[in-house]
Parts: C-alpha cells; structure tokens; sequence
C-alpha cells in the first residue's frame, strides 16, 4: 500500500467516524420554541418522571403526571416506617405538646 | 388465679388513708401484673407529684410535678389537633387514668414521653421560656396548689426526668396511671374494679 492509499484510506476512517458521531444531530426546530432545544424525551414522554416508561402519540399526553407525596397521616395511628418489635416502639410523627 | 393473688395482696394492704395513695395503687397495679412486670409511674394529682417505681412496685423516687391548671380527669374531645392559643383555661387538664406510654418527640425535636398521643399530653422537662409563668418556683414551693399550671402536660424538673424519667420510660412502652382528682380511684383502674365488691365486702374502700 503505497502513501496515497494509506492517506485515502485515513480520510474514509474519519469521514465515518464523523457520520456516526453526527448521526442524533441537536434538534434545531424544537416543537415548543419557548423551551428552545434543550433537554427533551425522545419518546415525547415527561421528563424527570423517573420509573415511568415513556409512551408515544396520545398516551404520552395523556399520562398522569406523577402524584404529589401526601403529608404524614394525622390520625392517632399514624406512625413512621421504622420497625417495631415488643416494647421498643415506632416512634410516632413529632407534634406538638401540651406544654 | 390472677384474681385470688390481687385479693391477697390487697387483703394485707393498710387502708389507702393509711398510707400513701400513689403506693397503695402501685402494689395493687403490681398485684394484678397490671404493669406488665416493668417498671412504671404513678402521678397523684392532688400532691403535684410523680412517683417511679420498679418492676416489683418499690418506690424508686418522687418529685414535685406540674399539671394541668384546670381541675378535671378528662380531656376534652379534639384537645389534640388545637392550637394551645385556642384550649381555654377550664380546658387545661391532665387526664387521669392507666396510660401506656411511649417515648416521642415534640415538634421542636424535644424527647418527651406521650402519655397520651391523641390527646397530646407528655411528660417532658419543665420548661421554662414563658418567664411570667414562673414553673421553676413553681415546682421548688412546698405548696401543691401553684403547681397547677400546665395545658395539661406533666412538667417534670429537669435532673429528675433524665435520672428516672428517661431511663424507665424514654427508650419503651410503658405505664403510667395518674391518680384521679374528682372521683374514686377504682373508677378509672379497670383492676380495681374486678375486686371492688369483694373489697367492699371486706370494708376497704379505695380511696376517693
């Protein structure tokens, strides 16, 4: 192999590498121009929806976005989630007392 | 069994006039395994005092207490979930009765001991941050009557609950039976009550 085969052959090496890092190109038309490109699901599902699995077409809009932690139970049996075993109990949440 | 040991044990009992009444209820409470074989205390409401005793119901120590500034042995429904700016006076109370006890915190990360969660009544170090309310004379007077301060929590001087306090009710389930102020004894300790007509009979009247 002579030098211009060696430099033929480099030049085909780089130009592939170039196709394939260039092959998920940045979005240069984002659906919603007010969020520019940015970060977006490439199944059009939410983002930052960790553990849901991104759905396509209607039922990616309309997936339920993911419910809101609900404060301690107030009633008088609510109790942490630390394990209780015979006289050392779970302690209950923190309120106020009587003073 | 049970019923014939409490019997005996009551039958060599001096009659509670004669004797403390806080110590009469601990060796009936020990008599009937009321408390569970541990420790436990007793709080007479009308001597403004606590009373710790150990498994077997000899009496560990005693201190001084504040209570409720209102007189009653109930708690007023919901007392729990208001806030303390809206309990009027004739509401601040501290429930008598047997109570099992664990300890807790407070919402200022305090370790208290609820005797009573719903109710949101402990026993906790005094506390001392409303100065005109003057608790540390309070519970240092000899006198029993301005020891009647509380919103129904049991305030305990601050060395006595670390020293009995804490070690027999701060880290497990316990008891705690607060000695009524307008009724008998027997009518808020369910064990005294399975021997009441017996006990009558014999001519003991707990006391009231």
């Amino acid at each position: 192999m002579n030098s211009t085969s060696r430099l033929l052959a480099a030049l085909a090496l780089g130009a592939a590498g170039a196709a394939f890092a260039q092959g998920n190109p940045p979005t240069t038309a984002p659906a919603n121009p007010a969020t520019a490109a940015g970060q977006q699901n490439p199944s059009g599902g939410p983002m930052g929806t960790t553990g849901v699995t991104p759905e396509s077409g209607a039922a990616a809009r309309t997936t339920t976005p993911p419910t809101v932690q609900s404060p301690p139970d107030t009633s008088s049996s609510s109790r942490t989630t630390m394990a209780a075993s015979g006289d050392t109990p779970a302690m209950r949440r923190a309120r106020a007392d009587r003073n | 069994m049970l019923a014939a040991v409490l019997l005996l044990a009551l039958a060599h009992m001096p009659e509670a006039d004669a004797m403390d009444e806080a110590q009469w209820l601990a060796r009936a409470a020990v008599a009937a395994a009321d408390n569970r074989n541990a420790p436990f205390a007793v709080i007479d409401k009308r001597k403004a005092r606590v009373f710790v005793f150990d498994a077997t119901g000899r009496l560990q120590a005693s201190s001084p207490v504040l209570l409720g500034l209102a007189r009653g042995d109930d708690s007023v429904p919901g007392i729990g979930e208001r806030a303390m700016s809206e309990i009027r006076p004739e509401e601040r109370t501290t429930p008598a009765g047997r109570f099992a006890t664990e300890p807790g915190l407070n919402t200022k990360g305090e370790d208290i001991v609820w005797i009573d969660y719903d109710a949101a009544v402990s026993m906790h170090r005094v506390r001392a941050t409303q100065k005109s309310e003057r608790r540390l004379q309070r519970l240092a007077s000899p006198t029993v009557a301005d020891n009647r301060i509380s919103y129904g929590c049991v305030n305990v001087p601050a060395a006595f609950y670390d020293a009995y306090i804490k070690p027999v009710l701060g880290s497990r389930r316990g008891v705690v039976y607060v000695l009524p102020e307008t009724m008998a004894a027997h009518k808020r300790f369910e064990f005294l009550s399975r021997s009441e007509q017996k006990l009558t009979r014999r001519g003991f009247t707990p006391a009231g």
